[in-house]
């Protein structure tokens, strides 16, 4: 009967309880769409970073770290990836020849850095394959293939099979030129690899450069892994490089990812306040206006806990009518999005200069939906508690009287 | 044997403040199936003493006996459950629940009380019946006439036949045909099944039906005549 009573009172004032529904949606709503946005604004793009061109740990020669010298190799680097490969925690690493240079064709010259890479292992470290446009991965060209990002090839004027001339100093000091053909173009929403990286064989680079081993040890780690705890056990077993995290080697990710969270929490926070501070005020009006009956009810012998009952009941069922839309608006939202992107090149001049796509895909967690739906009926029925509260605290005979 | 008694009752209003001396040392003793009336004109501390008898409010000073309990004595909770138990309420307004039925209503304090299902449904039709509002089962009190209402208050007061019924003015919103028809079918549920009524008026064709008129005179007894 209770709960009768309680469904049956949100019927009683529609315009009331649509104002308290009408809040749980558009909080569930405006919830799912934030996270979902901001996920897709900064994981998206921090995943972009680390899984195709940071990777979660690099090593180097510490001296190398300072100064670009072609000189500082890591000694080994084939032993070494070898060893880090069986440890657990590792999924794949890959070590790479560096050079800062020129690249020119017969249009522009721009500065790169040049990548010696190893393709097979680099494909299961950065899955560079995976964004190839046009072209191929190191294939079709027979003599120095070179692979360049889209943003530098429209920069270059060059496509597929035009030639390029790389120029850089060699490990005696010696300036360098080479001519190398574009074998495929790349395309990212990370800066570095649109414009700013340079991909050739490792073995090219090598010869041309006059160097054995290579600068640069990349690893990837199987996902959820700690990877402080990798590089600490790097660093035991070679104490004579330097190995780091992507957070050491990109603080600027790190931060983002820090900010992205504390924005996410006053987001959060700030919705759950206007949404108690809502209901609280509606249900609390609803509380007034029933003052009598609810002081006829315990007159004549109603429980002052089942008083409290009823009115978070109402709040709650609101609440359970209420998730259901506010999640299905959510995922409404997600899905168009999702299939067609926002487009923020309107915004993008400022935000390509920091490496983001122009295109943003939102995406949300399944769980997330179940976390937001069920932080925000709680909301619900935090602020229902003071107005039952109220509820309960009233006198029967003063409630009665009141006329 | 008598099933309230009320010892030296005095309640003071705004002991603090101003303070208004409701009643004055008021001793009444109601014994089980009278029709009592507490009359005298308004502002005399009729609706006081009803609460303190049904336990509604307490007293400055005195004592309250129901059966054999001291209900001066209970606690907040305790009284709630007391009053469930053993009182029936009939107020002047604002009586019923407006999103039940009409049979919701009469059912309410017997549901409170736990009983069964089988039971509550035949009291509820029975007393509806009996207070000939028993199409009336159905709808909601805003779709029923005043003494209408009124009638389903005391249905539902006396479903669960608690020791006695109290009603504060329950003829006060009504016209006078509403009013003689409330009055006959309490007079009726008194007697048929012999329930204790205490009923405040300052209505002379309400007084006119009562057996026991007790006369309340700026919160003082000025007189108790039975008839
Ligand atoms: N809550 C209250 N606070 C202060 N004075 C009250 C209160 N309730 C009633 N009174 C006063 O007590 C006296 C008796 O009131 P009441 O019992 O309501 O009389 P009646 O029901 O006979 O009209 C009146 O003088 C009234 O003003
Ligand atoms: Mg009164």
């Amino acid at each position: 009967m209770l709960i009768k009573i309680a469904w049956r009172n949100i019927w009683r004032s529609r315009g009331r309880s649509l104002v308290v529904l009408g809040s749980i949606v558009v909080g569930i709503w405006a919830l799912v769409a934030a996270v979902g946005f901001m996920n897709g604004f900064i994981v998206g793009y921090m995943a972009d970073s680390i899984n195709h061109d940071i990777s979660n740990i690099q090593i180097h020669n510490p001296e190398f770290k300072k100064d670009k010298e072609v000189n500082y190799i890591i000694t080994d680097a084939e032993t070494k990836i070898d060893k880090i490969q069986t440890w657990p925690g590792v999924k794949a690493a890959t070590s790479r020849v560096l050079v800062n240079g020129m690249i020119a064709s017969p249009k522009k010259a721009a500065g790169v850095q040049i990548r010696g890479i190893k393709p097979k292992e680099e494909a299961k470290v950065t899955q560079l394959d995976s964004l190839i446009g046009d072209g191929a991965y190191f294939e079709g060209i027979k003599r120095n293939p070179i692979l360049i990002g889209k943003k530098l090839a429209e920069k270059l004027g060059v496509k597929v099979k035009s030639k390029v001339v790389l120029t850089f100093t060699d490990s005696h000091q010696n300036l360098t030129s080479a001519a190398f053909r574009v074998a495929g173009i790349i395309e990212s929403s990370s800066l570095n690899l649109n414009e700013g990286y340079a991909f050739v064989l490792h073995s090219d680079l090598t010869r041309l450069l006059g160097v054995q081993d290579a600068h640069e040890i990349a690893i990837l780690t199987d996902p959820q892994v700690d990877e402080s705890i990798i590089v600490t056990k790097y660093q035991s077993e070679y104490p004579g490089d330097l190995a780091e995290t992507w957070r050491e080697i990109a603080p600027e990710l790190a931060l983002i990812q820090e900010m992205y969270s504390s924005m996410l929490y006053v987001l959060i926070t700030i919705v759950m306040i206007a949404l108690v501070f809502g209901i609280l005020n509606t249900m609390l009006m609803a509380v007034l206006e029933r003052f009598k009956e609810l002081g006829m009810l315990m007159a004549v012998g109603m429980a002052r806990i089942k008083v409290f009952g009823m009115v978070l009941l109402e709040t709650i069922f609101i609440g359970i009518l209420g998730a259901p839309i506010g999640l299905l608006l959510g995922w409404l939202t997600m899905f168009y999005y999702t299939q067609v992107g926002i487009d923020l090149s309107a915004y993008s001049e400022g935000l390509e200069s920091f490496g983001y796509s122009s295109i943003l895909y939102p995406y949300i967690e399944n769980s997330t939906y179940w976390t937001i739906a069920i932080a925000v009926i709680i909301t619900a029925f935090v602020g229902a508690v003071y107005p039952a509260w109220k509820a309960v605290k009233l006198k029967p005979v003063e409630a009665l009287h009141k006329i | 044997m008598s099933v309230i008694k009320a010892e030296n009752i005095n309640k003071v209003y705004n002991e603090k403040t101003i303070p208004v001396h409701a009643l004055n040392d008021v001793n009444i003793e109601i014994a089980k199936g009278e029709f009592t009336a507490i009359v005298g004109p308004s502002g005399c501390g009729k609706t006081t003493l009803l609460n303190i008898l049904g336990g509604l409010d307490n007293p400055s000073s005195g004592k309250v006996i129901v059966g054999d309990t001291e209900i001066t004595k209970l606690s907040d909770a305790e009284l709630i459950d007391y009053r469930l138990k053993h009182i029936g309420f009939v107020f002047q307004a604002y009586n019923l629940i407006p999103v039940l039925t009409t049979m919701e209503n009469v059912e309410f304090i017997m549901l409170l009380q736990k009983r069964p299902k089988v039971e509550r449904d035949a009291r509820a039709m029975q007393l509806l019946e009996e207070m000939g509002i028993g199409d009336k089962a159905n709808q909601r009190p805003s779709q029923l006439s005043g003494g209408q209402q009124q009638r389903v208050a005391v249905a539902r007061a006396l479903a669960s036949k608690p020791e006695f019924v109290l009603a504060d003015e329950p003829t006060a919103n009504l016209d006078s045909t509403s009013t003689s028809a409330l009055l006959d079918i309490m007079a009726k549920m008194n007697e048929e099944e012999g329930a204790t009524f205490v009923f405040s008026t300052h209505d002379q064709r309400v007084i006119d039906k009562a057996r026991r008129v007790i006369t309340l005179e700026d919160g003082k007894v000025i007189s108790d005549e039975r008839r």
